[in-house]
């Protein structure tokens, strides 16, 4: 798994995009990040460790490559912005909503 | 695991805002070649999913998306956005 800049991951994204066009799928995840480095132990918890909550971890895969990043919230009206745009640009293969125009057309008709 | 598919992105709204934030996490899973899209929140307890082959659901699903990682980053205001929302 390979940690990136927000603007890296969001350039590698859009590789992962690109390279799934013709098949395969791009599985995108987030979770709040609490900032930790070590496992929790079963008995007691981590000394000197205060679990942040101002980060989400955002992972993306394409079922062989993975990347990710961590977006605090400094970043994430920037980075919002750009992978907002990316997504919109990416995902464009979806049926367009022919059937009621034809439909209106049809009746326009009669 | 409840599980239920929802018939429009604003149903899915409410209840994925009352799940614990803290341990969600929200999976984006886009297929260009079969042209579909679907979105998935949990909290491993409850899921939420949403499937679609559409183009207008994109703008929906991306603002939607937008809102979750706006609230996950929120710190102690967290209360207060989802109110807002």
């Amino acid at each position: 798994m390979v940690l990136l800049e927000s603007e890296q991951f969001l350039t590698e994204l859009t590789r992962l995009f690109q390279k799934c066009r013709t098949s395969g799928s791009v599985f995108i995840v987030f979770n709040t990040d609490d900032g930790r480095t070590k496992p929790v132990p079963r008995k007691g918890h981590i000394e000197g460790f205060e679990p942040a909550d101002n980060k989400c971890l955002l992972r993306a895969t394409d079922g062989k490559k993975k990347i990710s990043t961590v977006v605090s919230s400094k970043e994430v009206n920037k980075f919002q912005m750009a992978y907002s745009n990316l997504l919109r640009a990416n995902m464009d293969g979806l049926k367009k909503k022919d059937k009621k125009s034809k439909n209106k057309k049809s009746k326009a008709t009669q | 695991m409840q599980s239920w598919l929802e018939k429009g992105c604003d149903k899915i709204n409410p209840p994925a805002h009352s799940l614990v934030l803290e341990e969600v996490r929200v999976v984006l899973k886009y297929r260009h070649c079969d042209g579909n899209l679907c979105i998935k929140v949990t909290d491993d307890v409850v899921c939420l999913l949403y499937r679609t082959d559409q183009a207008q659901d994109v703008k929906k699903i991306e603002k939607f998306h937008s809102q979750l990682m706006r609230l996950m980053v929120a710190k102690e205001s967290r209360s207060a956005a989802m109110e807002t929302d």
